[in-house]
């Protein structure tokens, strides 16, 4: 048996709430964040991130993002440029939630199958993960612990703490 | 094919390896596996003159795990019990089997054998009914455990019989206190999110497969801060016809549902160890409820049109327990090459043990296999042929043209050497109660409602779906205002038979205190019987018609002290089934629930034991609620008030220790029941509720300010032990078997007639009535007001408490 092996295209697709709408989840994960020590934080918005591999070039995944992931009444997405974002000190933070790649991804399976059923090419493989931007000064392994206490579980979650743009 | 040179894969040498270095070799995989047991597995290969296959040591340490084969209820004990000491050789058998037998009910359609009990319902319909407990993972990614729990639990009732459908689930856990202050060890969830992650895990899985949640309950103390204990439930519904399941040689063994992946591998054997911190992260996994789905729609399915002969869940163990014990009778040949994967680079032992979720294996005859591929198609549902059953007594595994595994199924399923425990159990408890404070009864009362263990599970309870399938008729929230405790759910299940113009009914009740269980676990486990079929009386079900299920999760079984207490719980179990007349038709065990606390101590669980009962409703239309119908009806105690505040919550508010631990009187508190069942189907009963933790005083404030009516009790008329000279002991006193009763006047001595002589007894005795004014007014022995305490206050700490300390 020969295994073909293609360059993946990988893509990287968030999906928040938009500005204009109260985001309760948002509320709860603050509050879940200042009981972990993080008082300065003001405020924490949501989002979903989807990487998505396989044989999408970047107007289909532009096009899953849209039609599939996005409800385009309350939501906005974009395609996250590979390039870093811009930083600002340290009163904004990105930080992303992933499973474990050896932990089963309902979501992500079920991601790949929806983008297949809508007409585009099946991807390799989705993966999802939870997105927080916290607005507030922090120190990163300040927030790196609070979120191991608080938002993820480092036995089965990635999480990737970044500055960031606000 | 015993031959050294024909078993493949990686071997496992162990032949001549001294016990301390088997150990080791165990510990390193995470196996399990006692000393007497590498020497018996020693022993069998040495027989075989050959190394065993990791495969082969992996099949054999999940198929003894304690997870699979509950070694600690069937091996011999050596129990001591003050001067006396006995052997006790399997206490399963000689405690819940035996007083199951002896109750012999024609209406138990399976029991104990396969994966839930099974009840008859009606004439054409079987109820099965399973709860599962999923402490470990639970412990470890809250979430992810308790989903996976409901996940497991559902698989079960799939796959009970030829497959019943689940109608509802329960839930039922134990936390540490979600406001504890104290230190925790490196990798431990605090309590808070721990509840708060179970609660969500239960939720979503049960929310999305389209199954009500409608019954359970949560208990907090904070001994279970380290080994939260999470206890599943599901009953399904099945026609008769469908109860016997078999497996023939040369059915197809064909596997189901979800992908196989390197996730949940050793749940089996590490569910089988004390929790500490080198918990495997493979042993968590996430489920996938909509894969789950398709499999229940599209194997019901199958099941009406009769095309396979068998089936059973790939609970832990994955393949190996699920083909292990469909062929266990007969054999078994698989390939796993023909396996669907989630990864392609898995080992061959990964493939066969893995607990990846959502599959099930089924015993397919070779001519059903087409019509049963397009079934599953139809749904979206993948479907593999692994091998089939063979007539060879062993259990045969291949990867691509490799023997894996070639063990005899006679060792597998028996080989397992049964080692002696010691057990000692010593009553140390004081029978007088000693030190705490005092507490005016309002202000007790105040404190009770706003407890913990007492106090609105509304915020968890909203969160699930408890009306999907359309037949749930008594409610977990009730009352005017539909947010009043009720006793037990009461399930329609007209969605699953079609039948509109049938309002045959089954109701689901819980017991469970482990603070009786701190002075006598004997007792407790009476306690918590007695509990559920008063839960289940209260709603209008037949208690005579009842079937109970045990789940005991417990600490380490190797400390003698945890053993005797074991079986003292186990005893009190069997006396409970004989007393009361009803069997135990299923039931669970988790033990070594203890951990190493922040300070490196050993921190065992209190000693558990959730008793869950089902019972039917003959007709739902005459299903009763706990909350006051209206003023001026005339309230009714049944059950006698003893001295019996040990381990009450009276005692605990006030910080006292000592007493009477509640003692029930079975066949007195069946009669009552019964009586009460009888006024219910005639339509005597307007509202019931059952006296438990903070006795009369708190059911009476919970009926009042749920239906929004008040009352006056005189606690003078309370049916009691003469000795009793004390207000609080007659408001707080959490004796069993007693039960609070609204009756419209024009009813009383209909009402009464079903108590026979009983009535003329101490035992039912009219003890006040019910008021417009909704105010909790109680008359003292001595003829005076003792207690008057606003509904609504009582209300507003009842329903503020959990959301306060959650955040």
């Amino acid at each position: 048996m020969s295994v073909k092996i293609q360059a993946a295209n990988v893509h990287l697709i968030e999906v928040k709430l938009r500005s204009e709408f109260n985001d309760a989840e948002g509320s709860a994960a603050l509050a879940l964040l200042r009981e972990q020590g993080l008082t300065n934080l003001k405020g924490v918005r949501i989002g979903r991130l989807y990487e998505v591999s396989g044989a999408l070039s970047a107007n289909q995944a532009h096009q899953a993002g849209k039609d599939l992931l996005c409800d385009a009444v309350t939501q906005e997405f974009r395609l996250v440029p590979a390039a870093p974002a811009p930083m600002n000190g340290m009163n904004f933070w990105r930080v992303e939630v992933w499973l474990k790649p050896t932990v089963s991804d309902a979501v992500g399976a079920t991601v790949a199958e929806a983008i297949a059923e809508g007409g585009l090419p099946r991807p390799a493989s989705a993966r999802c993960g939870m997105l927080y931007l916290l607005d507030g000064r922090a120190v990163k392994a300040q927030v790196e612990k609070a979120v191991a206490k608080s938002l993820a579980n480092p036995l089965i979650h990635r999480v990737v703490v970044t500055e960031a743009h606000p | 094919m015993n031959e050294l040179s024909e078993v493949s894969d990686i071997d496992f040498p162990i032949l001549g390896k001294p016990a301390k270095e088997l150990r080791a070799l165990g510990n390193a995989r995470h196996l399990s596996l006692s000393d007497p047991e590498w020497a018996a597995i020693q022993a069998h290969f040495k027989g075989l003159k050959r190394e065993p296959s990791l495969a082969e040591i992996e099949t054999i340490a999940q198929t003894w795990s304690e997870h699979c084969k509950h070694k600690t209820f069937t091996s011999p004990i050596r129990y001591t019990e003050g001067k006396k000491t006995r052997t006790i050789k399997n206490l399963f058998a000689e405690t819940i089997v035996a007083a199951t037998e002896a109750v012999k009910k024609p209406w138990c359609l399976s029991l104990f054998k396969d994966n839930a009990g099974v009840v008859a319902f009606g004439k054409k319909w079987a109820l099965a009914f399973k709860v599962e407990t999923h402490n470990h993972p639970s412990a470890l990614e809250p979430y992810g455990g308790a989903a996976t729990g409901v996940g497991g639990v559902v698989r079960d009732i799939l796959g009970v019989g030829l497959g019943a459908k689940p109608i509802l689930n329960t839930d039922t856990f134990c936390f540490g206190r979600p406001d504890y202050k104290g230190a925790l060890p490196e990798g431990a969830h605090h309590p808070t999110r721990t509840l708060r992650g179970v609660v969500a895990g239960v939720r979503d899985y049960g929310n999305r497969m389209g199954i009500p949640t409608a019954g359970g309950g949560i208990w907090f103390d904070d001994e279970y801060r380290l080994n939260p204990l999470v206890f599943c439930g599901t009953v399904g519904i099945m026609p008769q016809w469908a109860v016997k399941k078999e497996v023939k040689p040369g059915d197809l063994i064909v596997a189901v549902g979800g992908r196989t992946g390197r996730d949940g591998l050793h749940g089996a054997t590490f569910s089988s160890a004390n929790l500490g911190a080198d918990a495997p992260s493979s042993a968590v996994q996430i489920g996938h409820a909509i894969q789950e789905k398709r499999v229940l729609d599209a194997l019901l399915a199958a099941r009406d049109k009769k095309l396979y002969g068998s089936v059973t869940d790939c609970g832990a163990g994955g393949f190996s327990s699920a083909v292990g014990e469909l062929g266990a009778d007969c054999g078994a040949r698989v390939r796993l090459e023909q396996a669907p994967l989630k990864v392609s680079d898995l080992d061959s032992w990964e493939i066969w043990l893995s607990e990846s979720q959502e599959r099930m294996v089924l015993a397919v005859p070779p001519k059903c296999l087409k019509a049963l591929e397009n079934v599953f198609a139809a749904e979206g549902c993948e479907l593999a042929v692994l091998g089939e059953f063979t007539k060879t007594g062993r259990l045969e595994v291949m990867h691509h043209e490799r023997t894996i595994v070639d063990l005899d199924m006679k060792f597998l399923h028996k080989g397992l050497p049964r080692v002696e425990r010691e057990a000692t159990w010593t009553n140390s408890h004081a029978a007088k109660p000693a030190g705490g404070t005092t507490k005016k009864a309002g202000d007790a009362l105040r404190e009770m409602v706003g407890h913990l263990n007492v106090c609105s599970r509304e915020w968890v309870i909203r969160q699930y779906d408890h009306e999907v399938q359309g037949g749930t008729i008594v409610k977990p929230l009730q009352g005017v205002r539909h947010d009043g405790p009720g006793d037990a759910c009461v399930i329609w299940p007209h969605a699953a038979t079609g039948d509109m113009e049938d309002f045959s009914c089954f109701a689901v009740g819980h017991g469970l205190n482990p603070d009786y269980g701190r002075i006598d676990p004997y007792y407790m486990a009476l306690a918590a019987v007695d509990e559920a079929l008063r839960n289940l009386t209260c709603v209008g079900a037949d208690p005579a018609r009842a079937a109970l299920l045990d789940n005991f999760c417990w600490a380490s079984p190797e400390d003698p002290r945890q053993l005797g207490a074991l079986v003292r719980a186990a005893e009190g179990c069997a006396a409970a089934a004989k007393g009361f007349n009803v069997p135990f038709i299923s039931g669970k065990d988790s033990m070594f629930n203890q951990s190493k606390d922040e300070k490196g101590k050993e921190l065992p669980i209190p000693g558990t034991l959730l008793i869950s009962a089902m019972a039917p409703v003959p007709d739902g239309r005459k299903a009763v609620t706990m909350d006051f119908k209206g003023p001026g009806n005339a309230l009714y105690l049944i059950g006698r008030t003893n001295d019996e505040l040990g381990g009450s919550l009276y005692h605990r508010i006030l910080g006292r220790t000592g007493g009477e631990v509640p003692k029930v009187n079975p066949a007195s508190a069946i009669d009552g029941f019964k009586a009460l069942h009888a006024a219910m189907t005639r339509g005597h009963v307007l509202s019931a509720h059952d006296l438990s933790e903070g006795g009369l005083a708190l059911c009476a404030a919970e009926m009042g300010f749920t239906g929004e009516f008040g009352c006056l009790l005189d606690l003078d008329e309370v049916p009691r032990d003469p000795r009793i000279y004390s207000n609080e002991t007659l408001l707080f006193s959490e004796s069993p078997s007693r039960i609070l009763v609204e009756v419209k006047p024009e009813n009383e001595s209909a009402f009464l007639r079903q108590f026979g002589k009983s009535a003329k007894s101490a035992m039912v005795r009219r003890m006040g009535q019910t008021t417009a004014n909704p105010i909790l007014k109680v008359t003292g022995l001595e003829g005076s007001t003792c207690l008057e305490e606003p509904l609504k206050e009582l209300k507003e700490a009842w329903q503020t408490a959990l959301p306060k300390v959650l955040g």
